[in-house]
């Protein structure tokens, strides 16, 4: 079922990739006998019946996990999301230090255990690449730092 | 036979400049690192320090000496968790697990971990020497290789792909078909049409090799930490005093050897990598002993020969990727996308093009290799330290790592959530069984796939038989039919014979 479930967006998308391939990609001017829109094409024709394939005959029934397990997966994206989000604006330490201490209590690590590894890994990371490899890295609102 | 000499010894020149040898030592040593660690495998590590690696600004081969350190480290290093903690790294590691874990387990730790320091040292080793014999000979041929050569090539490439690698052979062409449709992305570098941009500018170059490598290979890779990290804990067995004898190494002399052979062989071929060859060198070795019950259970063949074969196969992956431009394995695409990054194109000029590049790297791995196993004798107790770092700070570490690669490269906080979406995407192409060595295959191959043929067919005047033209590539698809066609056939005569 799973399978199916993820095969049947995965059709949509592959379809939806040949269609445009089909209709929207056109060069201005023939450039070369196969142009820009004859590759996608193929590889569309290609791809749906291996899709339809997989649609007709899956082999995952089901991946077999708890709620509980979804619901911390859902909370690591989240928490991705969030940090790729602050990255920038905060600047790498402060959004490392939180991102890391939210991660690391999620998967059972003790208050101040957590809280030294994540400062650790914030301000040692930070100037470990900054100043020793000369690595781009955003100081955000810790401005003096720039 | 001169060239192979002189050409080894310019590549010792530069392998054996200080910063080379040191960046050879640093990469050996954090591959190994690396590879140790539990459910993280050669090329989970090479995904997540290219970027780092690439931000540093070295020169092409120091940088290309750095991650095939590291390549080749975790390869040698992936054997530590699967004897101690019965986890492989990766799928290369798998067949490591089946005697040496229970070596462990009878109280043979120590020798467990010092044969297959010496096993992965021989196959490593013999697979170099064959490399420089090998490449360059395949390098001088491939230069006649016309554009519909080419296209040959990667027919076969994809037919070997889908033939030999996962269970489902429509599951791994249709992973191959993403990754050349992910390529597809971008303009068009022929006409200058925009296709599957969108309008979003982000995208106009193409989706970035770099993201696409840490979204698929480290980002997946933390997910499903994560969701492993729920299922329960793990018991990492002690290092004991025992240590491989001359006695036990005469014993698997001849298992070695046959381990290295297959790995290289079946290294070259396109795609696949360590884990079709340690099946194979393991499924041969069970065959050929007289006494095949102690198998499973702790036998020294059932691990030297695997160990053999997985890192000789990491030397054959290189060949094909450095003489025609043609991954043999996932870690070895990644290190293609790595070198055309440098704007080096690897194919068959580049033996006398770059050739510090090409002998540069073919020495490094001599160097490597010894290297390995000098550091892997004694330190083995502190790369088995790496198991006992715990999972909660480990995780966070690699999301870091993954974030800084990308940041730093990039600099565009849009890339921080294509990682992310690529990650989940991984995820669930893992979770059903999708491999995705041929996803990143598909991604690194697609422009050149697709320039070959419109080369040809432009050379053609859009002729389509230009494409069966040429021996070579009549004989390359008769290759790939054999390839598809022979291990159907073999399957279905075992399973009549059962």
């Amino acid at each position: 079922m799973a399978d199916r479930l993820f095969a049947g967006v995965l059709l949509l998308v592959v379809i939806g990739y040949t269609v445009i391939a089909f209709t929207v990609i056109h060069a201005p001017f023939q450039y070369d006998p196969l142009g820009p829109e004859s590759w996608p094409r193929l590889l569309g024709v290609v791809g749906i019946p291996c899709v339809l394939y997989v649609l007709a005959k899956p082999d995952v029934a089901s991946f077999g996990l708890p709620l509980r397990t979804w619901g911390r997966l859902a909370a690591l994206v989240a928490m991705l999301l969030g940090y790729g989000y602050l990255f920038q604006p905060l600047g790498f330490i402060i959004a490392t230090v939180a991102f890391c201490m939210a991660l690391s209590m999620m998967l059972g690590a003790k208050l101040l255990p957590a809280l030294a590894f994540s400062l650790g890994i914030g301000v040692v990371g930070y100037f470990v690449c900054t100043e020793l490899l000369d690595l781009n890295l955003p100081a955000g609102v810790l401005t003096f730092l720039r | 036979m001169d060239a192979v000499f002189s050409g080894l010894a310019s590549g010792f020149a530069v392998a054996l400049d200080p910063f080379n040898l040191f960046l050879v030592l640093a990469g050996c040593f954090a591959g190994t690192l690396i590879g140790a660690l539990p459910g993280i495998g050669p090329i989970n590590g090479v995904a997540i320090l290219l970027p780092i690696a690439y931000g540093l600004g070295f020169k092409p081969e120091s940088a290309i000496i750095l991650l095939a350190g590291i390549y080749y480290g975790a390869e040698y290093g992936g054997r530590i968790s699967s004897i101690l903690l019965n986890v492989p790294g990766d799928a290369g590691a798998v067949m490591t697990t089946l005697d040496g874990n229970p070596m462990a387990k009878n109280g043979e730790a120590g020798k467990a971990l010092s044969l297959s320091a010496v096993a992965s040292f021989i196959g490593g080793t013999f697979s170099v020497i064959l490399m420089s014999f090998f490449g360059p000979a395949l390098a001088s041929y491939a230069i006649s290789f016309s554009p519909s050569d080419y296209v040959a090539l990667m027919v076969f490439a994809f037919a070997s792909l889908a033939s030999l690698v996962g269970a489902n052979p429509v599951k791994t062409l249709l992973g191959a078909v993403i990754g050349l449709m992910l390529a597809s992305v971008g303009i068009d570098a022929n006409t200058g049409v925009a296709r599957f941009t969108f309008g979003i500018p982000d995208i106009l170059a193409g989706i970035d090799f770099l993201v696409v490598v840490i979204g698929l290979f480290g980002m997946a890779e933390l997910i499903h930490l994560v969701e492993q990290q729920a299922a329960g804990t793990l018991k990492t067995l002690k290092i004991d005093k025992t240590f491989v004898t001359w006695k036990d190494l005469a014993f698997v002399k001849w298992t070695i050897l046959r381990g290295s052979i297959i790995g290289f062989f079946i290294g070259i071929l396109p795609g696949t990598g360590a884990s079709v060859a340690s099946a194979v060198a393991y499924g041969t070795e069970k065959r050929a002993a007289r006494d095949s019950s102690k198998f499973g259970h702790g036998d020294m063949r059932g691990l030297a020969a695997p160990e053999a074969a997985n890192n000789a196969s990491a030397g054959g992956a290189m060949v094909p990727m450095l003489t025609l431009g043609i991954p043999g394995s996932g870690t070895t695409a990644i290190l293609l996308g790595a070198l055309l990054l440098f704007n080096v194109t690897p194919g068959p000029l580049m033996f006398s093009q770059r050739p510090e590049i090409a002998w540069g790297l073919i020495a490094s791995m001599y160097i490597g290799n010894v290297a390995l196993l000098v550091i892997n004798l004694p330190l083995v107790g502190l790369f088995a330290r790496m198991l006992t770092i715990p999972q909660q700070f480990l995780t966070p570490l690699i999301a870091v790592l993954a974030f800084i690669g990308v940041y730093s490269v990039v600099s565009n906080p849009h890339d921080l959530y294509m990682i992310t979406a690529l990650g989940v995407f991984g995820w669930f192409l893992r979770k059903l069984q999708f491999s995705l060595a041929p996803v990143i295959l598909g991604f690194v191959l697609g422009g050149l796939f697709e320039d070959n043929l419109r080369r040809a067919l432009s050379i053609s005047a859009g002729d389509w038989t230009i494409l069966v033209n040429s021996t070579n590539s009549i004989a390359l698809y008769i290759l790939a039919l054999l390839v598809v066609v022979v291990p159907i056939i073999v399957g279905r005569r075992r399973r009549r014979q059962a």
